[in-house]
């Protein structure tokens, strides 16, 4: 069973695309209340579909996913968005919404658990820029509209598939400031799916996957040693960080 | 801001449909006590405009709800092949001889063709209980051609003067226009556009992706499927009351789109107004221009709907 503290409690699932091949087998995962975890690994270790599975995107074939102490697939959609906000790594702007109209989509839950878009735009530095189109935006920006709809949702769980792609080192650090304030300042827990290694260090704890498996979660400091860095991305440290 | 646009763009629409029909073939006062002008404004003016905004406010809300959820910009009504199946069912009718019903007999077989082809679209569009936008649109135009296709060979095989007289109908013609059909086309189109405004949320998180509509409490397979058949729904009476218009799906939400924003809430409403005013606007300048010869409404609707089209891509960049 879940404790109070968990968010997501992920117990032996397995998955697959195909019906065929296991892409996961017997994985498990335990997301407590309060924590922000950086998921790492190679292209097609796994980031992507364990956010989906994590958001009910994409259903087990074995095993349980709880979100909140319940079952995800027992949720109504409408609840499920009350409780767990999923940002995809690749959104739709065809349509020329603008900052205001995104965060108001945080409200279409119907349960009014969030921040109202005056204080997400604030927070996410984006008050004068309520009336631009989306597209319009900088990279930095557009992600920081994302979140403010996220704030506007409410959820208590943030899953970020790969928001720092596309964007310079000034605004990947923006956002991750950005994650942590949010996640502070409500008390929610997120899991956010990045590639630079570098960055996993400003996050508390990370989460290495290759393969479709967990190699090793825990404290930057711990997880990410020298050979564990060899094995999952196949890159010695000196490669990664030069001599000195 | 944004309600004094609204505010203009209702009045525009107002005051434009009144000049339609009072002006359009030549001014009658709408205070006239002569009967024959009554007879021409109550027996041929209004049926056909209110025909003309029937058949526009269901052409522009359809445009933007399949723009939506197919996510593509240059969706238009047309798209899914429901045009081609009512033209064709309407011409295998007539070759067939099928008038059973009279006057309703074309009408009928028109709309049986179009609603037929979204049943097909539809499941030709499933795979494992999702409507994918990839899979309804290959759906829509591999049936529009095969269709079209169909009624090529009909045409080409047939002398039968009313397969020839069906095609002019069908590609936009709204001088044949009468009272009969109008309560059914109105009721049709009204029930597919309220379905449509009252799920307006799902049609705007649909447009940015299935993920992200799922992650906002959507369930987008389910909310693709409403839209889609009320969508259908509003193409079937236009085809089946107006024939085939070109640009007004395509371009009127476009339009009001720089009116008003991309929220489907006022997008929808608004798309039908513009729509309905745009299309009663073009026909009542295709009744003008060259008098007594009409120009069919389809072909103003182009004439005007391209350029500015092409003005608006230039002006706006997207």
């Amino acid at each position: 069973m879940q404790g109070p503290m968990e968010t997501i409690g992920i117990k032996n699932i397995s998955f697959s695309y195909d019906n065929k091949t296991e892409f996961f087998k017997g994985l498990s995962f335990t997301l407590k209340k309060g924590e922000l975890v950086a998921l790492i690994g190679p292209n097609g270790s796994g980031k992507s579909t364990f956010l989906k599975l994590s958001s009910g995107i994409l259903s087990p074939r074995e095993g349980e996913i709880r979100v909140s102490g319940s079952l995800i697939s027992k949720y109504s959609p409408k609840r499920r968005a009350a409780l767990v906000s999923y940002l995809p790594q690749i959104i739709d702007l065809n349509v020329p919404f603008t900052v205001r109209e995104l965060a108001s989509m945080g409200l279409y839950h119907g349960k009014n658990s969030g921040l109202s878009i005056e204080e997400a735009l604030s927070i996410t530095g984006l008050s004068d820029k309520a009336l631009r189109k989306v597209f319009e935006l900088s990279g930095g920006e557009r992600q920081r509209a994302f979140l403010a709809m996220m704030l506007v949702q409410g959820a208590e769980t943030l899953l970020l598939d790969e928001p720092l792609t596309n964007l310079d080192i000034k605004y990947q650090l923006e956002l991750v400031n950005l994650v942590k304030k949010i996640v502070a300042m409500k008390n929610s827990s997120a899991i956010v799916a990045i590639h630079d290694i570098n960055l996993v260090r400003r996050f508390e704890k990370v989460c290495v996957m290759k393969d479709g498996k967990i190699k090793k979660i825990g404290p930057p400091r711990e997880v990410l040693t020298d050979d564990l860095i060899k094995e999952v991305f196949e890159v010695s440290s000196l490669d990664l960080y030069g001599q000195g | 801001m944004n309600r004094k646009k609204i505010i203009l763009l209702v009045g525009a629409s107002v005051a434009i449909i009144l000049a339609c029909l009072f002006l359009g073939g030549g001014a009658i006062s709408p205070f006239t006590t002569d009967p024959l002008s009554k007879e021409i404004l109550f027996t041929l003016r209004l049926p056909r405009l209110l025909t003309a905004l029937i058949v526009g406010a269901s052409l522009g809300a359809s445009g933007a709800i399949l723009q939506g959820i197919l996510r593509n910009p240059l969706s238009d009504p047309y798209i899914l092949g429901i045009s081609s199946g009512a033209a064709l069912s309407a011409a295998m009718g007539l070759v067939l001889g099928i008038t059973a019903a009279g006057y309703f007999s074309l009408p009928l077989l028109a709309f049986v063709g179009a609603i037929s082809s979204c049943v097909i679209v539809g499941v030709l569009g499933k795979k494992s209980e999702t409507f994918t936008p990839e899979r309804l649109l290959l759906a829509g135009i591999g049936l529009g051609f095969l269709f079209t296709a169909i009624l090529m060979l009909l045409m080409s095989l047939s002398s039968d003067y009313g397969v020839r007289r069906t095609l002019l109908w069908i590609f936009g013609d709204l001088s044949y226009s009468g009272w009969a059909l109008m309560p059914y086309g109105f009721i049709l189109s009204a029930i597919g556009l309220g379905v449509a405004i009252l799920r307006s949320n799902a049609l705007n998180a649909l447009a940015l992706g299935d993920e992200f509509a799922h992650s906002l409490g959507f369930s987008p397979s389910k909310e693709r499927f409403v839209f889609f058949v009320a969508a259908s729904l509003m193409t079937a009476v236009s085809v089946t009351m107006g024939g085939i218009i070109g640009f007004v799906g395509l371009l009127i939400p476009h339009a009001v789109r720089f009116f008003t924003g991309s929220g489907a809430r006022l997008l929808l409403p608004l798309s039908a107004l513009a729509g309905a005013t745009f299309l009663a606007l073009a026909d009542a300048v295709g009744k003008t221009v060259i008098s007594p010869t009409e120009i069919p409404s389809g072909i103003i609707t182009s004439i005007i709907g391209a350029p500015y089209f092409i003005y608006l891509i230039r002006r706006h960049g997207r």
